[in-house]
């Protein structure tokens, strides 16, 4: 799973948000605002990763167990493929 | 071509219709080198009148040089909020909703209950927010839309305020977060990186500094007291 093209995460006063750029923008004029777990979370599929590089990096990176980071990631990706964020 | 300071840089603008001629009089200034220059040819003018034909040539101009300015404008630390601003006492507040919502209406209200002399409207449509000097102010532009209320003049950012109409009279702050969204439909929205990147720059500092509220209202004077009462600042 990958992050589609044309869009831009920033950190701005504190909040994430992604924003579409390019074609994107002309189709989608919303914005999408992240915790620091979704932010963390869409930097890495911004490079691609599949489920299990997903758990292994979120793992690593904050304190919480398997099944809590496991339940975090499948909302996650259900929320980005309901806004067809992803590539497969 | 015409040269023009606006928040507080050189623009040398091409312009001929009667609404810009009137709308830039005040702006008029010298200077040997421009920051900004905008200039539509008249065949660009007449493509775009042609693609929209409710608007005249004089319009047409009117608009583009202002999207073409706000644009640039990215560059220079600043970016434009479609709102009605009012300053008092020293400061500037912006009140920003889609258009037919009562931006300018709602400001009306606070010059006909502070007065005329203590409420005065720096820029009824589009003012212009930049950075100087580690200062955030509002700027007059020569661009106020369908109005021409705007004066030459910077005034210090004291409150964004996002109007929606509201049967109950409602005011609260809200997150940047909050408010991300809804200022980014109020803006002239970069589609190219860079420019959206300029443009979340700007932002970054803006809203880290400056109080964001929500105002559901009405037009009474209540709804003027408390919206001022909220968001006021004394120096």
């Amino acid at each position: 799973m990958k992050i589609k093209d044309g869009y831009l995460l920033r950190t701005v006063a504190g909040s994430n948000i992604v924003v579409p750029i390019g074609e994107g923008a002309i189709d989608f004029s919303g914005v999408i605002t992240l915790n620091e777990v979704g932010a963390f979370l869409w930097r890495v599929l911004e490079d691609g990763a599949d489920k299990a590089a997903l758990l292994k990096k979120l793992t690593d990176e904050y304190e919480v167990d398997d099944a809590t980071a496991s339940a975090d990631i499948d909302a996650f990706i259900a929320r980005l493929q309901e806004a067809s964020l992803l590539d497969d | 071509m015409n040269k023009l300071r606006v928040a507080d840089l050189d623009l040398l603008l091409g312009y001929k219709y009667p609404t810009m001629q009137k709308q830039a009089a005040a702006y008029l200034c010298d200077f040997e080198k421009p920051n900004i220059t905008v200039n539509i040819p008249d065949e660009e003018i007449a493509r775009l009148a042609a693609e929209n034909p409710h608007l005249t040539q004089n319009d047409i101009e009117y608009i583009f040089t202002g999207a073409a300015f706000y644009e640039a404008l990215l560059n220079f630390g600043g970016f434009m909020l479609h709102s009605s601003g009012v300053c008092v006492d020293g400061y500037a507040y912006l009140f920003s909703a889609d258009p037919g919502t009562g931006k300018s209406t709602h400001t009306a209200l606070w010059q006909k209950y502070l007065g005329e002399d203590r409420a005065i409207i720096i820029n009824d449509d589009k003012p212009a927010i930049r950075i100087a000097d580690g200062i955030t102010y509002v700027y007059g532009t020569p661009w106020s839309g369908k109005t021409d209320k705007n004066l030459n003049m910077r005034v210090p950012l004291g409150a964004i305020v996002f109007l929606e109409r509201s049967k109950r009279n409602f005011i609260k702050r809200i997150s940047v977060r909050e408010a991300i969204p809804l200022l980014m439909k109020q803006t002239f929205r970069p589609t190219e990186k860079k420019e959206m990147c300029l443009l979340l720059d700007v932002l970054d500092k803006v809203l880290a500094e400056t109080p964001l509220y929500r105002l559901g209202c009405d037009m009474s004077r209540e709804a003027v007291e408390l919206s001022y009462n909220t968001i006021k600042i004394i120096k």
